[in-house]
């Protein structure tokens, strides 16, 4: 089955630019990697709920079953950031003076629609996912178009350095201060605790930013597949995507060619976009060959439901020109 | 006895001077050295922990914070200092913006 070479690691991201079929592709591999016997998770961020409609029924964010051994997740990246601000939120109410309760509360309602909220609120979920992955034998991520993914998965690189500055500069609060404790007396340094929550906490989100970048940059563990069209502009983005990958260490998996032309297209106008499409796929030879690739036919219907998926499945084939049977 | 009394009396004049000596250097080397001393690593204290409030919260003074997000949960530890900097700073009030500590 062509489906396999994606199916070799225990992570698998599907992503692409938008409109090229991620979300069909993801579900039959993820569909596929349940029919071999995996205990598969399909994770979809697509806060449109494409997922669901593809299965025909409604999805949350808890795992749902769907096929024998298939569950899938439908995460909301703004109700992924209502719960963030929500946790925080209790913990404030624990730590903060009661008198300044009502007034962080409030900020943090600021920050909760704040640009980058829901992109570091849906990551923290990816790694909590990644994570808690013991549960699965495979999990598949559906993500978003491709733009909106990179930034994701750049994001504990950048973070890290981020929070890394932030735990440098804690330090030296925490030496002044005791440096400060030890010259003043224990009284005149009341409220400088020995141990720093700040910092700890810091160096706790340091630490799950490493785990969760370890986890996708490792080859054996994690592989990012893309699909494309044979079109000229998502060649292009993806030609560029797996540059930015390879900056940030992520291993590629492979290209899915979705949406390839029948080989003897009936009509004048689907046969001037085969003789074109001959050379977009020229071209994804050329530049992405070393790669393993797959081509998926273009379908007659959109494929619905798990059997449409698993037929779509069984269509997808190694080589670009249709095998003759 | 007057003798042995009077002996006495400037023994222990002697050490009391000799305490009040010790005390006057010990106060010398406080205000000389440690007093200064004390300060500076107090006022390197509150700099530090004030650029630390900076960087955290760097988007009250419209500065983007690309970690606003995870800086987010510091807040119930952070709230208090912010109180103390604007009070040093000489504002009685909290600076527009920023939270609305009083």
């Amino acid at each position: 089955m062509s489906l396999d070479p994606f199916l070799l690691r225990p992570i698998v991201f599907f992503g692409g630019k938008g409109g090229v079929g991620k979300t069909t592709l993801a579900a039959a591999a993820a569909l596929h990697s349940a029919s071999g016997g995996a205990r598969t998770l399909l994770v979809s961020t697509d806060p449109a709920h494409s997922t669901g409609d593809l299965f025909g029924t409604d999805l949350g964010p808890q795992p749902s079953s769907v096929a024998a051994g298939l569950w899938v997740a439908e995460i909301d990246p703004a109700l992924e950031a209502q719960a963030y601000i929500d946790d925080v939120k209790d913990r404030v109410e624990q730590a903060t003076p009661p008198r300044l309760v009502a007034e962080v509360e409030r900020q943090l309602d600021v920050a909760r629609v704040s640009p980058g909220a829901e992109e570091a609120a849906l990551f923290e979920r990816f790694a909590r996912i990644m994570e808690e992955s013991g549960r699965f034998e495979r999990i598949v991520f559906d993500t978003a178009p491709t733009a909106q993914t990179l930034r994701l998965l750049s994001l504990p690189e950048l973070m890290s350095a981020w929070i890394s500055g932030l735990i440098s500069r804690r330090r030296k609060v925490t030496t002044l201060g005791r440096m400060w404790r030890n010259v003043a007396g224990a009284a005149a340094a009341e409220g400088i605790e020995a141990t720093d929550p700040i910092l700890e906490a810091l160096e706790e989100r340091m630490e799950r930013f490493n785990k969760a970048r370890a986890t996708l940059t490792d080859p054996e563990r994690t592989a990012f597949t893309f699909v494309v069209v044979p079109e000229r502009l998502p060649i292009l983005e993806t030609h560029r995507a797996m540059g930015t990958l390879a900056r940030y260490g992520i291993p590629v998996g492979g290209l899915l060619v979705n949406q390839v032309l029948p080989d003897k297209p009936d009509g004048r106008f689907l046969r001037r976009r085969k003789e074109r499409e001959a050379g977009y796929l020229a071209e994804i030879q050329y530049r992405f060959g070393d790669w393993p690739s797959a081509y998926v036919p273009l379908l007659d219907e959109d494929p619905r439901g798990v059997a449409g998926l698993r037929r779509l499945a069984s269509l997808v084939r190694t080589d670009p020109a249709e095998e003759s049977d | 006895m007057r003798s042995g009394k009077g002996r006495l009396s400037s023994d222990t004049s002697f050490w009391s001077a000799l305490r009040c000596r010790l005390q006057s250097a010990r106060e010398i080397y406080e205000g000389v050295y440690m007093a200064p001393y004390r300060s500076t690593i107090h006022r390197e204290y509150l700099r530090q922990r004030d650029l630390f409030l900076i960087l955290g919260f760097s988007d009250l003074l419209g500065v983007p914070n690309p970690v606003q997000f995870y800086t987010l949960e510091l807040l119930p530890d952070l709230i208090d200092q912010f109180h103390s900097w604007h009070l040093r700073m000489g504002m009685e009030q909290p600076p527009e913006g920023g939270f609305r500590c009083c």
